[in-house]
């Protein structure tokens, strides 16, 4: 029995270009319903390994960032406005 | 009767067969080469694209059957005798599902290193931006003639 909500960790090929061995990493989370299902995928990470040395590039999602900070402030201003300045 | 309800059986045996190859279309998103591109050489550049990709969906179906009352039921006169495909059920069902996908990154493998370029995406930005602006001055103005009243 699968379960309702699992979240997995992908990998990408690697990509070798000299002595550089770049391998790109995914997270899903799958949302299993008995009539359907939800699957959300994006890129964490690039592991990057070099002379033995294992190094992880972050994969920044600017536009989600920025996108979460713009509507995070204005809930954090709709909750200054409703504590400072209350309905009369 | 039998028969009737058998048909009405293997309708939402097939429905439930369609379903089940659909479920594993939504689900063929989780695998890693829905989110990274293959990848692309040019010159002493390898470059992959990195997206996010989000799929979902749903279905549903029902059937149902009875049985019709005779003439006498009815409280009428008697008419012809009901045949096997009277009261016969019958079902349908219908589902719907998509999914989306956008650009997150450029991972660029080259002679200095490994870099990872963001791709931003501006319209998407700039509706947030004009989104939340427009919440809250919609709220000063309220709040502002609540103030006045």
């Amino acid at each position: 029995m699968a379960t309702l909500i699992e979240r997995r960790t992908t990998s990408g090929p690697p990509i070798v270009v000299g002595n550089v061995r770049a391998t790109p990493q995914a997270r899903a989370v799958i949302v299993r319903l008995p009539f359907g299902g939800f699957v959300w995928h994006r890129p964490t990470n690039v592991l990057i390994e070099r002379d033995g040395r294992v190094e992880s590039v972050p994969i920044d999602d600017v536009t989600r960032i920025a996108q979460v900070t713009l509507w995070a402030s204005a809930v954090a201003v709709f909750l200054a406005v409703r504590w400072w300045w209350p309905n009369r | 009767m039998i028969d009737t309800f058998g048909r009405t059986v293997a309708d939402p045996q097939a429905v439930r067969d369609m379903s089940h190859e659909f479920v594993e279309k939504i689900f063929a998103a989780a695998q890693p080469g829905t989110v990274f591109s293959a990848p692309v050489i040019s010159g002493d550049y390898t470059i992959i694209t990195a997206g996010e990709v989000m799929a979902g969906g749903g279905f549903g179906f029902g059937y149902g059957s009875g049985s019709i009352p005779t003439p006498e039921q009815q409280g009428g006169e008697a008419g012809p005798a009901p045949t096997n495909q009277d009261g016969a059920g019958s079902g349908s069902g219908g589902g719907g599902g998509g999914s989306s996908g956008r650009p997150v990154a450029a991972i660029i493998i080259g002679p200095d290193g490994v870099k990872v370029e963001p791709v931003v995406d501006a319209t998407k930005i700039a509706l947030a931006a004009i989104g939340a602006w427009l919440s809250i001055a919609l709220l000063l103005a309220r709040r502002a003639r609540a103030t006045r009243s």
